[in-house]
């Protein structure tokens, strides 16, 4: 017993030391931090400790990525003593990679790329090695009140057309009214909505990167916001702010477009107004086309570099993320679209009362199934998205709060992306 | 002989410690600082592989002299220092005037009101100031509007007056407090003196408190140029509610962006030594221009 618990510990690093058999049968458990900050995401780990004798997670909840989690997760990488296990969104790997923050866990699960939708396994890959087992992505739709659409006798903008004249008629019917908030704050949802329109900020040309935000398909997108802003018809608010709560809950601000999560946060922000929103599609550019995009793409978990049980790591984190009870989980506390392959096992997108209820009685997976279908599956994040975030949000606060064109943040947001990535000592195809 | 080897290893066992934790807390920090900045991490090609560490100099420090928000954020500092300055030593001199001169009602209970802001961490102040300045939550802004003012606290003209309101808040009352018991320090005997020499209530201030305090006065500038130049909490707070503030608003934002935003500590160690460079620069030489006026004058 002794012996083969010392063994155990000695071989760490032989490939196949810690296979489960041996350790489950020797008695010791393996002990992983798992970091993350999806709320009520215990469940899932509690559903994992409950099936397993061998490994035991504990969840140490982490501040939103972007607000600090990363920073976080990356001191420890340096500190040598990180977490195993790690949420991390899409955008952000190449990131982590660029700090070489993450193990390569290819030997673990790459046979499971089956299980998962091709794109969002893709996001976790680079030069044929898995950084990432993939949680859910956030396809885009319109959350919308329904009963005030009704009022107004609108009918749901299928096209930007129609959203410009329902943002017309909404803005006449009261004046406190907007059809949405011109969310300065949020660099995801401009991108989302640029990548929509068709721009592709990002791609790889040889060994070197080609960075093209300030496109065609860029300035059609922002030239129409900057209609909207100019008219007063969208109200100019950060998301998530006290303001912007507040226009939820008063009807202020009638229409969200955001990620397949955000039904979570609406339930939670505005709990009076159940039974009055509803779900579509993306508004398109093009009648008849159903385009969408994501927001900054979705979520994966990453086994950080330093890990002292890479192997266990790597499994919990394919449990997680593709187990049917976990995955049902995960999607009704608000994880995201799920991100393997076949979801119709999954139970909590079949039935789930407590949302469909406050969308009226309707099923808004069935708007989130299509629109993560609809994806364009060929956006790339760079390197360096943490400045490209940065960067966009202080552009466009800066033209918005200035008067001038948001056009030009987008132009200036190109230029400081190029000197970010060049000062890294990244190539960029001029 | 003995007896001054035992009183030198005596100073030693007390000195100790503080060095100790001198060296560990302030001097280390300042100096792992100095050396951060002078490297940069450098990858190739697309990216993905490890980066590597590279000695550049300075570097870093013309980067981010060459950086236009950071030169920015340096002026925006400058002129939130000409607001908040003046407006916190006069507020506060005028407040412990007030109470000191004896026709005050219940000193003791407006000392404690005065002084209580400081007792509120500054995030949870500037939350509150927050929820005043939006038009949505405001009590105040509603009230204002009522009656035909409208004013935007948060508007890109404003901003810097409504983070010098929140400070002197929070301050205000704080320096208050040492310019009191500078006060309480001068001897009865003095205004009796003076009183019997005829001189008026404004005589007494203008010429036995002001000058007696002077010494205090001059903390309390030093103290609010030094908080000036460390602004940060303020903004960080309320950077989400406005449109008029970015992330590299102040210097020290500007830093804390680099450092936990954007993955670039280095760069980030360059703007602090900047910062601590320019705070030594304009507190020695604040202290200078008072020194060389010779003791007693303005």
């Amino acid at each position: 017993m002794l012996t083969a618990c010392s063994s155990a510990d000695d071989d760490d690093t032989s490939p196949d030391s810690s296979a489960d058999g041996t350790e489950g049968s020797s008695g010791e458990v393996v002990e992983l931090t798992f970091q993350s900050w999806v709320p009520n995401i215990d469940q899932a780990v509690d559903a994992f400790n409950a099936a397993h004798d061998d490994v035991n997670v504990t969840l140490e909840t982490v501040t939103a990525g972007p607000d600090g989690g990363y920073a976080t997760m990356q001191s420890a990488v340096q500190a040598g003593n990180p977490a195993d296990v790690a949420q991390v969104g899409y955008d952000a790997i190449p990131d982590f990679l660029i700090n070489d923050a993450l193990e390569d866990i290819t030997d673990y699960v790459g046979d499971s790329a089956d299980v998962f939708a091709d794109w969002q396994w893709q996001t976790g890959v680079f030069g044929d090695r898995v950084y990432a087992v993939p949680q859910a992505s956030g396809p885009l739709g319109q959350f919308y009140r329904k009963d005030i659409f009704d009022e107004l006798g609108l009918a749901y903008p299928e096209t930007w057309d129609d959203y410009y004249e329902a943002a017309k008629a909404i803005r006449e019917s009261d004046s406190d009214r907007y059809i949405a908030a011109f969310a300065f704050n949020q660099a995801p949802w401009m991108i989302g909505l640029a990548e929509q329109a068709g721009a592709s900020w990002f791609s790889i040309e040889g060994e070197a990167w080609n960075v093209d935000i300030d496109s065609a398909e860029t300035a059609k997108m922002a030239d129409f916001w900057q209609r909207l802003i100019d008219e007063d018809l969208v109200k100019i608010v950060a998301d998530f702010s006290n303001e912007w709560n507040a226009d939820i809950q008063n009807g202020d601000i009638v229409t969200w477009i955001s990620g397949s999560w955000a039904d979570a946060i609406l339930r939670g922000t505005a709990p009076d107004t159940a039974g009055s929103w509803a779900v579509g599609a993306m508004p398109q550019w093009d009648a008849g086309e159903s385009v969408s995009a994501t927001w900054g793409g979705g979520s994966a978990s990453v086994v950080l570099k330093g890990s002292e049980n890479p192997e266990e790591a790597a499994e919990f984190a394919l449990w997680l993320n593709s187990d049917p009870e976990s995955v049902s989980i995960l999607t009704s506390v608000g994880a995201g679209w799920p991100a393997i392959a076949d979801t119709s096992q999954i139970e909590s997108l079949q039935e789930d009362p407590e949302v469909f209820d406050f969308y009226g009685g309707q099923d808004i997976w069935d708007v989130f199934a299509e629109s993560d279908a609809n994806v364009d599956t060929s956006w790339t994040w760079p390197p360096l998205s943490s400045t490209l975030f940065s960067s966009l949000t202080d552009n466009v606060k800066a033209a918005v709060d200035a008067g001038e064109p948001i056009a030009d943040a987008y132009a200036q947001t190109e230029t400081d992306m190029v000197d970010a990535l060049e000062q890294r000592g990244i190539s960029v195809n001029e | 002989m003995r007896q001054q080897s035992r009183t030198r290893a005596a100073r030693w066992i007390f000195i100790t410690p503080f060095m100790v934790m001198f060296g560990l807390f302030f001097a280390a920090p300042i100096v792992y600082a100095i050396v951060q900045s002078i490297f940069a991490e450098k990858g190739s090609a697309l990216g993905f592989g490890p980066p590597e560490t590279v000695f550049v100099w300075f570097d870093n420090y013309s980067r981010a002299m060459s950086d236009e928000a950071f030169r920015e954020s340096l002026v925006r500092l400058v002129q939130f220092a000409a607001i908040l300055v003046p407006l916190m030593v006069v507020t506060s001199l005028t407040l412990a005037l007030l109470l000191d001169s004896g026709r005050a009602l219940w000193p003791r209970f407006f000392r404690v009101l005065y002084f209580a802001p400081y007792g509120i961490p500054g995030v949870v102040a500037t939350l509150l100031w927050g929820f005043l300045y939006i038009p949505a939550t405001s009590p105040v802004l509603e009230m204002l509007s009522t009656i035909g003012i409208e004013i935007e606290p948060l508007s890109s003209g404003g901003v810097l007056f409504a983070i010098a309101n929140i400070a002197l808040w929070v301050f205000a009352g704080y320096n208050m407090i040492i310019l009191l018991s500078a006060l309480d320090a001068v001897p009865a005997e003095l205004y009796e003196a003076a009183r019997m020499d005829g001189a008026s209530a404004w005589g007494l201030i203008w010429h036995i408190k002001l000058p007696l305090v002077r010494s205090s006065i001059i903390l309390v500038t030093v103290f609010t140029i030094i908080g000036t130049l460390q602004l940060f909490v303020e903004p960080l707070v309320l950077l989400p509610l406005t449109t008029a503030i970015d992330s590299n608003f102040t210097p020290n934002l500007a830093a804390y962006n680099q450092a936990f935003a954007l993955g670039n500590p280095n760069l980030a160690a360059a703007m602090a030594v900047i910062v601590a460079l320019l705070g030594m620069v304009f507190s020695f030489g604040f202290l200078r221009a008072v020194n060389r006026k010779g003791n007693r004058a303005w």
